[in-house]
C-alpha cells in the first residue's frame, strides 16, 4: 500500500511538471498583453513598456518560465496582474471553498445514489426502478444551470427554505480559517451559529450539484448490483439461506462497488468543472468565477496556479479512489 | 484486513445518517421547535429586509486593485471613491468641480502653476490630519509607481509644499483638464502612513490592493473575498452619514440578483441585463431609475490599416447611412440610448447640438458606395463578449450593411486578444465604447483622433488630419473655456462628416433601486459610483 502512494506520488511530479508547461506556454501563446489590461486603455507607449518591465514580460518566455517554476518550489505563485495580490492568497481564500461544495455533492451523490441504484437493482421492472431511472434521467440529462435556476425559485422564492447565494448571511461572521472549509472550521472552533448558517447556505448548490452526479451513481449502482445478483454465488448464498440487508450488503454491494469507484472517482473532475457553473448561479464564493475573471484579464500567474492546484486536487482524489479500489478489491491487494 | 473493508461503508452509512440527521434537523427545526429557531428561520426574516441603516448593493464581480495610484477600473472606484477625499469633487449631478479638500484654487496665467489651499479639519480613517504633504506624498507616489494613471499626470513636472495647507503642483507644459483630473479617483489623497505598509519597496501597493486609507466619510472596513466589501463611516469625518454600514454583494448571475431585489434582501441591483429591466415596471418596491450617462458605444473605421475602401470617406458615410440608429437602439438597448450627434456626447460641455447627424438613407448610402466605385465590399467586425449586447449589435449591422450590398464578417474573439488587435490596427470594423474619467472633451476629441494617439490609447480608426490635429492640439493648450469650444466644435464637424468612427448611441444609466432608498445622485461623471453619506433609507 506504501508502495503505491510513493508511486502515485512521484507520478504526480511528472503530471505537474506536465501542467505547468502545458499552461505557461498555451497561455503566453494567446494574443493579448497583460500589461495592456493593466495599465487601462488610454496609457502611452512609456507607461505600458515600463509596466511590461515590472511584470517581467519584457523576458523571453523560456526565462519567465524558469522565474515561474523557481517560485513554485518555494510555494511562491507570483503575483496575481488584476488583484496585485499574491496569487497565494487567493489560492487560500478561494480553493476551500470550491472543494467544499464539490466534496459535499459528491458525498451527497453517493449516499443517495447507492440506495437508489440498490433499490433499481432489487425491484428491477418495477415501478421503483423505472421511478428511480426515470430520476436519474433527470439528473443527467438537466444542465446545472438550469436546474440551479429552479431550485432558487422553488426553495428560496417560493418556499423560502434556503438562501439564494453566499456561504454565509451578511450578518453571520466566518469562522476562523483553518482548513477553509466552513463547515469543518465552525465545528472545530464551536462555532454553531456559523455552522448551521454555512450548512443552510450549503444545501442547495450541493444539491443541485449532485444532481448530475447522482445519475452516474446510481445508474452504474444498479447495472453493477444486477450483474453480480446474477453470479452463482449469490445463487449459493441464497440457498444457504443468507437474505435481506446482510446479503445485498455483504456479498452483493461490496461486489458491485469496485466498478462504480472507479467511474464516480473519475467523474470527479466533472463535478470541479460543473462547481464553476453552480458557483455562479449561487453566488458562491468558489475559484470558478474568479478564473473566469483572470482569463478575460490574462491573469498568468492566477489562471496557472489554479490550474496547478485543481491538478494536485484532481491527482489527489484519483488516488484517493484507487486506495479504497485497493482496499475494496481483494485481488489487487495479493 | 476485513474489518478496514468495513471501512467504506461504514463511513457512508455514517455520513448518511450525519446528513440526514442534518436535514431533519434543519427543516422541522423551522416548524416545531420555536424555542431553537434562532438561526434558522431568523435569518431569512432578517434579510427579507435589510435595517434602515444599512445599505446592500448587489454587484456582479469582485474588484481588482484598490489602490488609487494604480487602479484604472472604474467598476472598482465604487469601493475607493467614498474612502477617499480629492482636492476637488464633482458637483451634485453636475460635471463642474467645486471645492473638496481645497477649499480654493488658482492658476497660473501660463496654465504651469496651480496653487490649492487645503480645508482644515479633514482627517484619515486613522485619525491623521490631512496636510500639504500627504498631497504632495500621494502624487508623488503614483508618478512614481507609474502604473496606469501615470499616465494622466506625467504631466506633474513637480508638487511643491508651500505650507501645511497649501501646495503647488508645477506642470510641464499647460493642461485645461487638470482640474478635471483631481476629481477623478486616482485624485484621491492617500495617507502618508502608508510608508508603514510597504513590502519590498512597493510603495505599499500590496496593502492598498485590498484596503483603503483614506480620509473620505467612509472606510473599507472589511473584504470577504467573492462574497462582499463592507464599508463602515470613517469615525474622524465631519459628515455623520444615515448609512452606517454599506455592503457590495458579490452576485454574479443576474437572475439571483433579481430575485434577491425583489425579496428586499438588497436595494441596489447593478448587474440586471436591460431587458429583464422591465420586471419592474409595475413592482411597488422597485424604480428602475434611468439617467442619461456619457456613456458612448460606437464602431471604429480603420481608415489606414483596413480595407482599402474605408480610406475613402464616402465608404464610411455609406456604412453611417447605413444604419437604421432607432431600430439599432431599439434592439440593443430597449431604446434606453440617444443616438450620438459627433463624438463628444450630450451632457458634457463642448457638444454641438446643432451638428450634423447621419439618419437612416439605404438609397444615399448605395449611391454613395456606387460614386467611390466600390462593389461587393466585404468587411470584418471586430468585437468580443466584454459587452452583453455585442452580440445583437453586431448581428444588426450585419444586416443593415446586407442591405446595402456590403458583406459583414463577424470576427468574435476573446476580450484580451481583441484588444491587442485593435491596438495594432488588425481589423476592418471593430465595436467600441468610452466613458470619460475626466469632465473634459479632451477626453473624447483629442485621445479619439490624434494622429499620435493611433491604436488602444484612443485614436482606434487610425485617423489622421492635419487639421484636425492642429485644431486640437491648440484646443488643448489654452485654458479659456468659450475659445477651446470653438476649436473643438470645428474639429467635430470635420470628423463627422470623415465619418472614421459610426457613431452609434450614447446609453442611459438604468439602476433598479428599492423604493426605500433615499438621496441617491447620479453623475454621469461617476458611473456606478454612490454618494454614500448623503444616501438614507
Amino acid at each position: 500500500m506504501m508502495q503505491i502512494i510513493a508511486k502515485r506520488l512521484s507520478l504526480l511530479a511528472f503530471v505537474l511538471f506536465g501542467v505547468t508547461l502545458m499552461t505557461f506556454f498555451m497561455s503566453h501563446v494567446i494574443p493579448g498583453d497583460p500589461a495592456r489590461m493593466m495599465v487601462g486603455q488610454r496609457a502611452d507607449e512609456e507607461t505600458l513598456q515600463e509596466v511590461r518591465r515590472q511584470l517581467g514580460l519584457d523576458q523571453p518566455v523560456w526565462v519567465q518560465y524558469i522565474t515561474y517554476v523557481k517560485g513554485l518550489l518555494t510555494a511562491d505563485f507570483g503575483t496575481s496582474i488584476r488583484t496585485q495580490q499574491p496569487v497565494m492568497n487567493d489560492l487560500v481564500t478561494f480553493f476551500p471553498a470550491t472543494m467544499e461544495l464539490a466534496i459535499t455533492a459528491f458525498l451527497m451523490a453517493i449516499v443517495i445514489g447507492i440506495p437508489i441504484g440498490i433499490l433499481s437493482a432489487v425491484k428491477k421492472d418495477t415501478f421503483w426502478d423505472h421511478g428511480g431511472r426515470m430520476f436519474s434521467i433527470a439528473g443527467v440529462s438537466t444542465p446545472v444551470f438550469w436546474s440551479g435556476l429552479v431550485g432558487i425559485l422553488v426553495f428560496y422564492k417560493l418556499l423560502g427554505w434556503f438562501p439564494s447565494s453566499g456561504r454565509l448571511d451578511l450578518s453571520v461572521a466566518a469562522p476562523e480559517q483553518i482548513t477553509g472549509f466552513y463547515l469543518l472550521d465552525s465545528l472545530l472552533t464551536g462555532n454553531w451559529s456559523a455552522f448551521t448558517n454555512s450548512l443552510w447556505h450549503l444545501i442547495l448548490p450541493a444539491m443541485t450539484l449532485s444532481f448530475a452526479q447522482l445519475a452516474i451513481v446510481t445508474r452504474q449502482v444498479r447495472a453493477s448490483m444486477l450483474e453480480v445478483l446474477g453470479q452463482e454465488y449469490i445463487r449459493t448464498a441464497l440457498a444457504n439461506g443468507i437474505k435481506g440487508p446482510l446479503l445485498l450488503v455483504r456479498y452483493a454491494l461490496r461486489n458491485a462497488l469496485i466498478p462504480t469507484i472507479t467511474v464516480v472517482g473519475l467523474s470527479f473532475g466533472s463535478l470541479l468543472g460543473g462547481a464553476v457553473v453552480t458557483e455562479t448561479i449561487f453566488g458562491w464564493p468558489g475559484m470558478g468565477k474568479y478564473v473566469v475573471d483572470s482569463i478575460a484579464y490574462l491573469d498568468f500567474p492566477a489562471i496557472m496556479g489554479f490550474t496547478f492546484i485543481i491538478s494536485v486536487g484532481y491527482v489527489v482524489i484519483n488516488l484517493l479512489v484507487d486506495l479504497t479500489y485497493y482496499l475494496l478489491n481483494p485481488q489487487i491487494r495479493e | 484486513m476485513r474489518r478496514l473493508l468495513h471501512l467504506p461503508l461504514s463511513l457512508i452509512l455514517v455520513l448518511a445518517l450525519a446528513l440526514s440527521a442534518c436535514s431533519s434537523t434543519s427543516q422541522p427545526q423551522t416548524e416545531n421547535k420555536p424555542a431553537e429557531q434562532n438561526e434558522q428561520t431568523q435569518a431569512p426574516e432578517q434579510s427579507a429586509s435589510t435595517p434602515s441603516d444599512t445599505l446592500v448593493v448587489a454587484i456582479s464581480s469582485d474588484q481588482g486593485t484598490l489602490d488609487p495610484a494604480v487602479s484604472m477600473d472604474n467598476s472598482a472606484w465604487k469601493i475607493t471613491y467614498p474612502a477617499y477625499q480629492r482636492l476637488v469633487e464633482y458637483d451634485g449631478a453636475s460635471t463642474e468641480v467645486k471645492p473638496g479638500l481645497a477649499k480654493e484654487w488658482k492658476v497660473s496665467p501660463d496654465g504651469l502653476e496651480w496653487t490649492f489651499t487645503l480645508n482644515e479639519g479633514f482627517k484619515f480613517a486613522d485619525g491623521t490630519p490631512v496636510t500639504a504633504d500627504a498631497v504632495k506624498f500621494t502624487f508623488d507616489r503614483t508618478l512614481a509607481i507609474k502604473k496606469g494613471p501615470y499616465d494622466v499626470y506625467s504631466v506633474i513636472q513637480e508638487v511643491k509644499v508651500n505650507s501645511p495647507t497649501s501646495v503647488t503642483f508645477v506642470l510641464s507644459k499647460n493642461f485645461p483638464p487638470f482640474l478635471s483630473t483631481l476629481a477623478a479617483n486616482y485624485g484621491g489623497i492617500v495617507n502618508p502612513k502608508v510608508k508603514e505598509k510597504e513590502q519590498n519597496g512597493d510603495l505599499g501597493q500590496n496593502f492598498l490592493a485590498s484596503n483603503t486609507m483614506g480620509s473620505g466619510p467612509y472606510q473599507l472596513e472589511e473584504w470577504k473575498k467573492g462574497q462582499y466589501f463592507k464599508l463602515t463611516p470613517n469615525p474622524h469625518h465631519p459628515a455623520k452619514p444615515a448609512l452606517k454600514t454599506v455592503y457590495f454583494k458579490i452576485i454574479s448571475d443576474p437572475t439571483a440578483q433579481r430575485l434577491q431585489l425583489e425579496q428586499g434582501e438588497v436595494d441596489i441591483a447593478e448587474g440586471i441585463p436591460v431587458e429583464q429591466l422591465g420586471a419592474f415596471e409595475n413592482s411597488p418596491n422597485i424604480e428602475v431609475l434611468q439617467n442619461p450617462s456619457l456613456f458612448v458605444d460606437y464602431v471604429y473605421v480603420n481608415t489606414s490599416k483596413g480595407n482599402e475602401a474605408l480610406k475613402d470617406k464616402r465608404v464610411r458615410q455609406a456604412l453611417s447611412y447605413a444604419i437604421d440608429y432607432d431600430a439599432l437602439t431599439e434592439a440593443v438597448q430597449q431604446g434606453y440610448a440617444t443616438q450620438m450627434r459627433g463624438p463628444i456626447p450630450k451632457g458634457l460641455w463642448g457638444h454641438d447640438e446643432s451638428a450634423f447627424q447621419y439618419s437612416y438613407d439605404v438609397e444615399k448610402a448605395k449611391s454613395l458606395l456606387a460614386e467611390a466605385g466600390v462593389s461587393n465590399l466585404e468587411l470584418d467586425l471586430l468585437y468580443s463578449d466584454n459587452k452583453p449586447w455585442w452580440e445583437t449589435e453586431a448581428l444588426t449591422l450585419q444586416a443593415f450593411f446586407a442591405e446595402i450590398g456590403v458583406k459583414l464578417n463577424l470576427n468574435k474573439v476573446a476580450y484580451a486578444t481583441s484588444r491587442e488587435m485593435m491596438d495594432t490596427g488588425d481589423f476592418d470594423l471593430s465595436l467600441g465604447v468610452w466613458s470619460p474619467d475626466f469632465a473634459d472633451p479632451f477626453m473624447f476629441m483629442n485621445y479619439w483622433f490624434d494622429s499620435n494617439n493611433f491604436g488602444l490609447s484612443g485614436n482606434r480608426a487610425f485617423y489622421k488630419n492635419d487639421q484636425v490635429d492642429q485644431l486640437i492640439r491648440q484646443a488643448a493648450t489654452i485654458n479659456d473655456q468659450a475659445e477651446r469650444t470653438k476649436l473643438y466644435q470645428q474639429a467635430q464637424q470635420i470628423v463627422i462628416e470623415e465619418a472614421p468612427y459610426l457613431y452609434l448611441y450614447q446609453k442611459d444609466s438604468l439602476l433598479p433601486v428599492s423604493k426605500q432608498v433615499k438621496g441617491y445622485v447620479y453623475n454621469p461623471m461617476l458611473e456606478g459610483i454612490y454618494n454614500l453619506a448623503d444616501m438614507s433609507k
